[in-house]
Parts: structure tokens; sequence; C-alpha cells
């Protein structure tokens, strides 16, 4: 019912969008126009590589993008999970080693985040600059700095926004009352000493992003802001506050969960060990909290989410063409189509599965229907989500990539090693 | 054999031909990939000298070099103690099943029947059937003898990898014992029972004549496993902790590095892992050697 109902939603504004036509945008690199990309796109088959490791996201992916793209584009949607976005990397990277012609690759889109970014811009391997010029582009902010900068590098058109996330944590209400969270690290160091094995972080290193974020907030808290962490990587800053940093971590160690001799590796080792009550919180980067991981049984319905009051990182994903791929207009046809206010509108929706942020700018969509979708999502995340309100106040933005490695390796040496 | 059985050598290099090409390109052709880019061959990023700067970096820079020992020591500490765990139980169970149960097809079954399964699935079922909240857990916990899961011992996921060598165990024993057991099957009854005649007791009878029979296979097949749980990477990966890690997972970290610069020091450590087997099987086949010189 509600997914019929979700149908109409998309036709219609399907055929306000049409007249959307723009006049002032460029065509992508190697096209005519963008009549010239939806001509070329029909008939394609679009290979679009992404993590494969979430039932609820590939549901969405099949359900709402690939009848769209089959019925108004004559496009067909081949989604290839991959168990870590490194293995799309890995292909391409492969393909050009092994001097496959252009144009004839196999992977069409990537979604792809900072580190991997990096590793395809570093062989320049990337198509574009392309993503000023779909359509929906309009929508898209690109005067923030959280959107044309991915992990601190410039974005400068070779990969076009998906959708938006923030670091926060799940609690369960029904083994800590709201009122006794721990709303900063200094208030989680007092709540780590009065429970002792309770708690756990994910480790900074490969799989584990989360955790190197969790590690970078508190560098945020304790020098008094994050504002001065912001721009090129700053090592007299850096080393001034780091030496710190790693005392609290050690600190704690004794008290975490196994005395700090190892740690979860990724999010989902994390929510484990949180689902079967070895560990009190989690860490999540969705929109919709636990409401997600409540709708299929992974968490209790008790579980809830909540941010601290400030220093709480939030970035957003993108999707990318490599330089070798045999559909790009079908790729491009694809980036724009899930810019589409009313499909941003449904991935932000816990029932849907993806449970990620708006990849857009609520503020630039003139179309009042699409407003209206779009406001009624925001508003309908589910009680397992954080308040909106809480994470927007705490929100702050990722920094330069040097600092990624220099936190991941230090940790590695001077907490996990020590 | 008769003579006419007899193949010439050119006729065995015929026959072998197809299966040598296929090594010799797919492995090969592979590995000569990989000493190349361990040696800095980057074309990609605009890397084309060549230098020795990865091997002394793993071994001696600061970034790398505790990862390097303390994954070299790991990983032969878990390859050495799942191989003789595992072909000290795999002689134990087959002369049991060959003995005793007298060649039981269904015992045979039960002893074998993991051959088949997937080294990735028998570290997750590992992962649920052990770690702290895991059945096993549950299961103490429903009678009673513990009460959280930080009670249960740290079995999976542990720094001293015993986790990691349950694994290999329960995976490689069979294989080791299917081809002890093989050996067992084709042994000449009447030479057992003459030794039991002249008054040889059961360990005498191991001693000195099973265990002469089968050592030729025990060895090579033992060998095989040293080598795969060195250099294999699905559980390690999943029932290992961050540090110490085993050299292969350490190696694909370098591969998958955001920085294409990394793949040069994850090639030279899959190369380190290589020479470190060669030089394993190169010793065995050396002292094999002087063995058969001794008589």
């Amino acid at each position: 019912m509600r997914f019929k109902v979700w149908l109409m939603v998309i036709m219609i504004s399907l055929f306000t969008r049409v007249a959307f036509a723009q006049e002032s945008l460029e065509a992508p690199p190697g096209f005519a126009s963008w009549d010239d990309v939806l001509s070329q796109a029909n008939g394609q088959t679009v290979n679009w590589y992404l993590y494969g490791g979430s039932d609820a996201i590939n549901g969405f992916v099949d359900t709402f993008y690939a009848p769209l793209l089959a019925e108004e584009y004559g496009i067909t949607l081949n989604r290839v999970p991959v168990a870590d976005t490194v293995d799309a990397v890995n292909q391409v990277l492969s393909e050009a080693e092994a001097g496959v012609a252009e144009n004839s690759g196999a992977v069409d889109l990537i979604w792809i985040n900072g580190e991997n970014f990096f590793t395809l811009q570093q062989a320049n391997l990337l198509y574009g600059p392309w993503a000023k010029t779909i359509p929906n582009s309009v929508l898209v902010d690109w005067d923030n700095p959280a959107i044309n900068l991915d992990f601190g590098r410039p974005v400068d058109g070779y990969e076009s926004p998906w959708s938006s996330a923030q670091f926060h944590f799940i609690y369960d209400s029904a083994r800590i009352a709201e009122a006794n969270l721990p709303r900063s690290f200094a208030e989680l160091t007092a709540w780590i000493q009065a429970n002792p094995g309770r708690f756990t972080y994910i480790a900074p290193g490969p799989g584990g992003y989360m955790g190197t974020r969790f590690v970078k907030q508190i560098f945020f808290e304790l020098s008094g802001g994050q504002d001065q962490w912001l721009g090129d990587f700053n090592p007299t800053l850096y080393n001034g506050w780091a030496p710190q940093v790693w005392a609290l971590l050690n600190d704690w160690s004794a008290d975490l969960w196994r005395q700090g001799a190892t740690y979860p590796a990724n999010e989902n080792e994390m929510r484990d060990l949180f689902a079967n009550s070895e560990v009190d919180f989690a860490f999540t980067q969705e929109i919709s909290g636990a409401s997600v991981y409540i709708n299929d049984g992974r968490l209790p319905e008790t579980a809830r989410a909540f941010a601290f009051t400030e220093n709480m990182i939030g970035d957003f994903n993108y999707v990318a063409i490599p330089a070798n791929a045999a559909h790009k207009a079908a790729a491009l046809v694809l980036a724009n189509l899930i810019l589409q206010p009313n499909l941003q509108a449904a991935q932000v929706l816990p029932e849907n599965g993806f449970g990620l942020g708006f990849g857009i700018d609520v503020s630039r969509v003139t179309e009042t229907s699409d407003r209206l979708v779009l406001e009624e999502s925001a508003a309908n995340l589910g009680a397992g989500a954080a308040d909106p309100a809480e994470l927007a106040a705490a929100l702050v933005s990722d920094l330069a990539a040097e600092y990624q490695t220099r936190v991941e390796a230090d940790w590695e040496a001077y907490v996990l090693r020590r | 054999m008769s003579s006419a059985d007899r193949v010439s050598s050119r006729q065995l290099v015929l026959l072998l031909a197809p299966a040598l090409v296929l090594v010799l390109l797919l492995f090969g052709g592979g590995f000569a990939y990989s000493v190349l880019q361990s040696l800095g061959w980057q074309p990609l990023i605009g890397r084309t000298t060549l230098s020795l700067d990865a091997y002394h970096n793993l071994l001696f820079a600061p970034a790398y070099q505790e990862v390097f020992w303390s994954g070299l020591i790991f990983s032969l500490w878990v390859s050495t103690a799942s191989t003789l765990l595992s072909a000290v139980l795999a002689v134990l169970i087959a002369l049991l099943i060959h003995q005793a149960v007298q060649r039981s097809q269904l015992w045979s079954f039960l002893f074998q029947f993991n051959l088949p399964v997937p080294h990735l699935v028998a570290a997750i079922g590992m992962l649920f059937l052990l770690s702290q909240s895991g059945l096993v857990s549950r299961g103490t916990a429903a009678l009673g003898l513990t009460t959280t899961p930080a009670d249960f011992p740290v079995l999976v996921r542990d720094t001293s990898g015993i986790g990691i060598i349950i694994a290999y165990v329960w995976k490689e024993m069979p294989f080791i014992g299917v081809i002890v057991f093989g050996v067992l099957k084709s042994l000449n009854a009447s030479v057992v029972q003459a030794a039991r005649n002249l008054g040889a007791n059961g360990w005498q009878r191991f001693r000195y004549i099973i265990l002469p029979l089968i050592a030729p296979s025990l060895l090579s097949s033992s060998l095989i496993v040293f080598a795969f749980t060195f250099g294999a990477y699905e559980i390690p990966a999943l029932l290992g902790v961050r540090y110490p890690r085993a050299l292969p997972v350490t190696a694909l970290f370098l591969f998958n590095d955001a920085d294409l610069n990394s793949r040069t020091e994850a090639m030279a450590l899959s190369v380190l892992i290589t020479l470190v087997t060669s030089m394993v099987i190169g010793g065995y086949l050396w002292l094999r050697g002087i063995a058969q010189r001794l008589g």
C-alpha cells in the first residue's frame, strides 16, 4: 500500500520535473547536451557498484531506482554488490593496469567515500568534472564546504552527493534512562569509570572510519572546539593535542570492554556487541538512528539514538564515474535520478531501509509539493532516531585527510600496542 | 612395472604440460608481477624506478617494523600450532577409526564431513559458537554457570590466536586425516598382525610399523597445511584481533590503503610470506634428502 502511494508520488513529481529542463547548465564532458546524455543512455545497462552488505539498502535501490530507470529512461540497472567499496576501486585499478580500453570498463558508477575517492583521483581514473552538469545539481548546496570537500579534499565535480550522515550514538532506553546519558567526552569518561566493561569504540583503521571519527571528536572537545582544525593539516596543532588524547584513551582502557585488549573493527561488529548486551552503546551514522534496525528486528524496540551536545562530525557520501566506464550516459542519468526530491524524501524514511539523510538542500527545492514530501519525511524518522535539532546543534564538518591517516597510525602505536 | 608401461621423460613433460602451463602462467605470472610491484613498479601513479625500499621499510622502518615482526611471530605461532595439533589429532582419530571401529562408514563420514566447508563459513561458525555472546556462552548462561557475556572465556578474537587455531584445527585435521586414513586402508594388515604375534605392544606397532609407513604422506600434508595457514587471510581476519595480527591481514590492509603508494609494501609483504613458506618447504625437502641418503 505504502509502496503504491510512493509510486504515485514519484509519478506525479516526474511530470513536474520534466518542465524543469535547465538552460544554463553546461553539458557533461563528452556530451553535446543533457538531451544527448538521455538519448545515449536509452537502452544502456548501468553497472552500479555499491556496498552490498545491507539487504535493506539493496532492497531500496531495487525498489525505488530500478523501475524508474527502466520506465522513464530505458536504462537497465545492474546493481553489483561489493563487500567493501575498495573492491570496486580495485576493479577499476586492475582494468587500468591490464590496459582495458577506454569506454569498456566494467564499472559505470561507484557509491564512494573520501578514501576511495582519493585513491582513484591519485591514479587519475575518474571521469569528470560532471557533478555540476546534471540537472538536479541545482538542488545541491555546492557552496557548503561539507559538500564541496570530501575528507578535506576538493570534489571539483568528480563526484556528486547521494546522501548525508552524522556520527552519533545508539543506546537502549530499557538499560539507560535518557537523563543519565553522557553528553560530552568528559561525561563519557565518568560513565565509563562508573560502568566498567560496558563501553568500547570502533578501532580507528581499515573499515573503522567511524572509530577514527570518534577519536577526532575527542580532539575537538579537549582542544576547545573544531574551528581551529579546519583547513590544511596542521602538524603543530595535532602534535600538541595528540598525547592528551592518547592519555585519555589509555586511561579508559582498563574499564573498557575486554579491558581494551581488542576493539570492534567496524560498526556492524559494534552493533552486534550492543545487541548482544556486551556493551551499552553503538555508533551510528544514520539519520534514522536505530529505526532501520528496529524495523528489521536486529535491535530491540527500546533502542534509541542520541548525540553529544557538540562536535558530532557529519558529512555527505557520493557517487563517482570511472574514466573508463562503458556507460557514462546511463551513469549520469542515475546520478541525477538519486537527487530527485521525491526519491530523496523516500531514502530517509526508516521503513524504506536506507536510513541516511538528504543529499540535497531542502531549501533549494522550489516545487511546493516536493517540499512538503521532504518535510514530511524528515518528520517521520521513527522512534529510534535522534532529535534532528540535537543533531543539527552538534554538527561539525570532517577534516583534511591527513588527520585520518595520522589518527589511525598513532592510535595503533600509542593506544593499541602500548 | 614393465618397461612398456614406463613413459619417457619427453612423454612425461608432454603429459604434465597442461598443468605446468597453468601453474607457471597463473601462479608464476602473478608472483612475478607481485615481485615487480614490490620493487616499486606503479605506473598508474607514475612510479617506475625499482628499489628494495619497501622491504627495508617493512623490516626496519618505525612505521612498519613492529607490525611486521609481531605479525611474523604471530603467524608462525598460529601456523605451527595449528599444523601440529591437526597432525596429531588426525593420526589419533584415523587410527581409532581404522582399528577400533573397523572402518565404519559412518565414523569416517563424521570425521571428514567438514572437508568441503569453506574456511569463511568455518570462521563465522566459530564466531557464532564461541564468542562471548555466542551459542555456548548462552548455554552456560542458561545453566547458570555465567551471568554476563564477560564471564565467558575469551576464545575468539583473543590476543593469542586461540580462536584462529581452533578454526584451523577443525578444518585441517580431516584434511590430514583423509590422507593418513587412505594410507592406513592400503596397509597390509598381516604386517601389523605379524608384529603383534612377535610380541610388539601397541606403541611399538605404531612407532616401528605404522608411523614409518604414514610418515611421508603425514609430513607432506602437514606442510600443505602449514603453507596454507601461513598465507591465508579470511580466518585470522574474522577471528583475530587488530594487534597482534597475522601477516596476510596486514598485507591486505596495506593493499587496500587509500594511498596507492602503500601497495609497494603490500606486495613486498606478500613476497616475504611466500618466501617463508618456500623456506619451510625447502627445509623439508633438504632434510628428506639427507634422510634418504642416510638410508
